[in-house]
Parts: structure tokens; C-alpha cells; sequence
């Protein structure tokens, strides 16, 4: 038999060049919530937050509707985002708030990193993956070491470089 | 206005016949889709199998990183286990969505073992209501200050120091 289940869902809007609009669900057997997440690019600084709770444990959790605000400043590059998020919205507030606030965090930075790839795809011009990761990673430097691909970036193309050089 | 991105995360446990705990994560977003299976060991709360792939992403490159899933095998789901799933599967020499992937399924395991507890307490009403979380939180003492409701000055958490 299930004993528990969780689904996330996040989606990403982006109102105008400087804006993203992150809304996120969180719905489990225990808990129900809302969030909407204002990110203003090119800072990466939340900048607005409104949370909604619709399922929860005990007769205090909504005091951790206005705590929500302590998230409006911080920068979703920083590397310490994480800890900030979840001593700041999680500790002081609802932990359920800091999981979604973070799964909203994540995914604006993934869109904020690829939007630039699906726009190329949807104009039809032909680029490399491993060039377009080496052009993010300029405008993300915090992200170069984050994982084996962006961590091995460049490369591949370096690699092929010099084996057309060795011709 | 169309949505620019979309991620969908799905995670559930299941208990199986021999009393361990079958565990599954999954997640759809807009430029990677993966998915992680778990069976855990109960009552020791140690994951005894992983398997996962990456079904979708936006270089070959990180398939590679599966192999490491491996990694977690024996890791015991309670305190330390985020930095350790993070160095072993995540980091920069592996995918730091097939580690949170892993720590989804971890934290579907707390929370299937807290639901039953959870819905004991929330068939009472007022003081018996107060009571209950007071009595769930000395039988829990981490959760002290893991959040407003127990933390200092919240009336689920008076009086529970003195009997720690």
C-alpha cells in the first residue's frame, strides 16, 4: 500500500526582460501549499513572495505566512542560498515553505540558464551544447562547479580543437 | 502569457510485504526528466538498493554521472545524510538532481513513518489538540525549534523543556 506521497509542481512566467514569476504547489498526504515568487534579473534578488496555506498540522502554522517576507533580498545565485533559505523561511517559519521556496528558487535559475537555448532552437540556429554551457557559465560563475557537466564544460571542445590542430 | 519553464516532481513510498519500504522519485522539467527507486531497509532506515536514470537532459554528459547512485547504497537515513547524498551523488563530479532526487526519496521515508502519528493528533480538538503536538514533541525532541509551531513561544511548545 502507498504510505505517502508528494508532488511539487512549479511554473515559470516571465512578465518582462527583468522579471521572473515563479508559482509553485506543494501538495502531500500532510500538507498543502501555495508560493509566488517575484526574481528580478539581472541580480537574481527575490523580490517579492506571497504564500498560501491550505493544509496544515497545527494551530500555529499560518504565523509563518508574513515570516515569508525574510526571503525578499536574497540573491537564488548565492551559494549559501540553501542555509539562508532554510534558517530564515524554514526555521523561523514553515519548513514545508523553505522546501517549495527552494524548489522555486531552482527553477527560475534553470530557466534564467537554458531560456537563451530554447529561443536559439525555436529560431532554427544550430549551436553547440557544450558552447552555449561555456557562454552561461560567463553569466553564472557560481555554477561552474556545480555538477560533472558544467564542471567539464569547454572540454569537449577543446578537445576537438586540438585534434584539428593534430591534423 | 505561456510559461517559459514547468517542473513536475512526483515522490512516494509504498510498504512492501516483507516490511521494508519501497521509495520512487521522479522528476519532468522543461530541460531534464529523471527518476530514482529506493528500497529501504526497516527498521534500520538503511537504503539497501538505488537505480535510477536520467531519461532526458540537455547534454550527453550527464548520463554519466548514474554510476553514482551506487554511492548511497548503506547511507543511513537520519542526521548527515544531505551533505553525504550531496558529496556522493551531487557535486561537481556528479548530478546534483540525481542527489536531491536521492533525498526526496529519504525524506518520503521520515514522512511516511510521521503521518500515522500526525493523524492521531489531528483527530483531537483544543486543549487535547496541544496536548497531543506536546507529547509528539518531547517523543521528538529535534523538532524543537525546526519551525514556528515549536519554537519559543508558540503554545505547542510551553512547559515542554522542563520535561526534556
Amino acid at each position: 500500500m502507498l504510505g505517502f506521497s508528494r508532488t511539487k509542481w512549479v511554473g515559470v512566467e516571465r512578465p518582462d526582460r527583468e522579471t521572473f514569476f515563479a508559482h509553485g504547489v506543494l501538495e502531500d498526504n500532510i500538507y498543502g501549499m501555495e508560493l509566488d515568487v517575484w526574481v528580478k534579473a539581472p541580480e537574481f534578488v527575490i523580490t517579492g513572495i506571497e504564500g498560501k496555506m491550505r493544509r496544515v498540522t497545527t494551530p500555529v502554522c499560518e504565523q509563518a505566512i508574513p515570516v515569508l517576507k525574510n526571503a525578499l533580498g536574497l540573491a537564488i545565485t548565492a551559494p549559501d542560498l540553501i542555509s539562508a533559505v532554510n534558517r530564515k523561511v524554514g526555521r523561523e517559519g514553515c519548513r514545508h515553505f523553505a522546501n517549495l521556496l527552494l524548489e522555486c528558487c531552482d527553477a527560475v535559475l534553470r530557466c534564467a540558464f537554458f531560456e537563451g537555448w530554447s529561443e536559439r532552437k525555436r529560431k532554427g540556429a544550430a549551436i553547440n551544447p557544450d558552447t552555449y554551457l561555456q557562454e552561461q557559465i560567463k553569466n553564472f560563475p557560481d555554477l561552474k562547479n556545480s555538477c560533472y557537466t558544467l564542471s567539464n564544460a569547454g572540454e569537449q571542445s577543446e578537445r576537438s580543437q586540438s585534434k584539428k590542430n593534430d591534423h | 502569457m505561456l510559461l517559459t519553464y514547468t517542473r513536475s516532481k512526483h515522490a512516494c513510498a509504498a510498504d512492501l510485504p516483507d516490511g521494508n519500504l519501497a521509495v520512487k522519485a521522479a522528476v519532468e522539467e522543461t530541460f531534464f526528466a529523471a527518476k530514482v527507486e529506493m528500497k529501504v531497509k526497516i527498521p534500520d532506515l538503511e537504503i539497501g538498493s538505488v537505480e535510477g536514470v536520467i531519461e532526458r537532459c540537455f547534454s550527453a554528459e550527464c548520463t554519466k554521472t548514474t554510476p553514482r547512485l551506487q554511492q548511497a547504497v548503506g547511507l543511513r537515513i537520519g542526521p548527515g545524510i544531505i551533505k553525504l547524498v550531496n558529496n556522493l551523488v551531487g557535486g561537481s563530479h556528479g548530478c546534483p538532481r540525481l542527489a536531491d532526487l536521492v533525498l526526496e526519496c529519504c525524506e518520503q521515508v521520515i514522512l511516511r513513518y510521521t503521518v500515522d502519528p500526525l493523524g492521531e493528533i489531528l483527530s483531537k480538538e483544543g486543549q487535547e489538540l496541544i496536548e497531543a503536538h506536546k507529547k509528539f514533541l518531547r517523543q521528538n525532541p529535534r523538532l524543537i525549534n525546526s519551525c514556528i509551531a515549536f519554537a519559543e513561544g508558540s503554545p505547542l511548545r510551553e512547559g515542554v523543556e522542563l520535561d526534556l
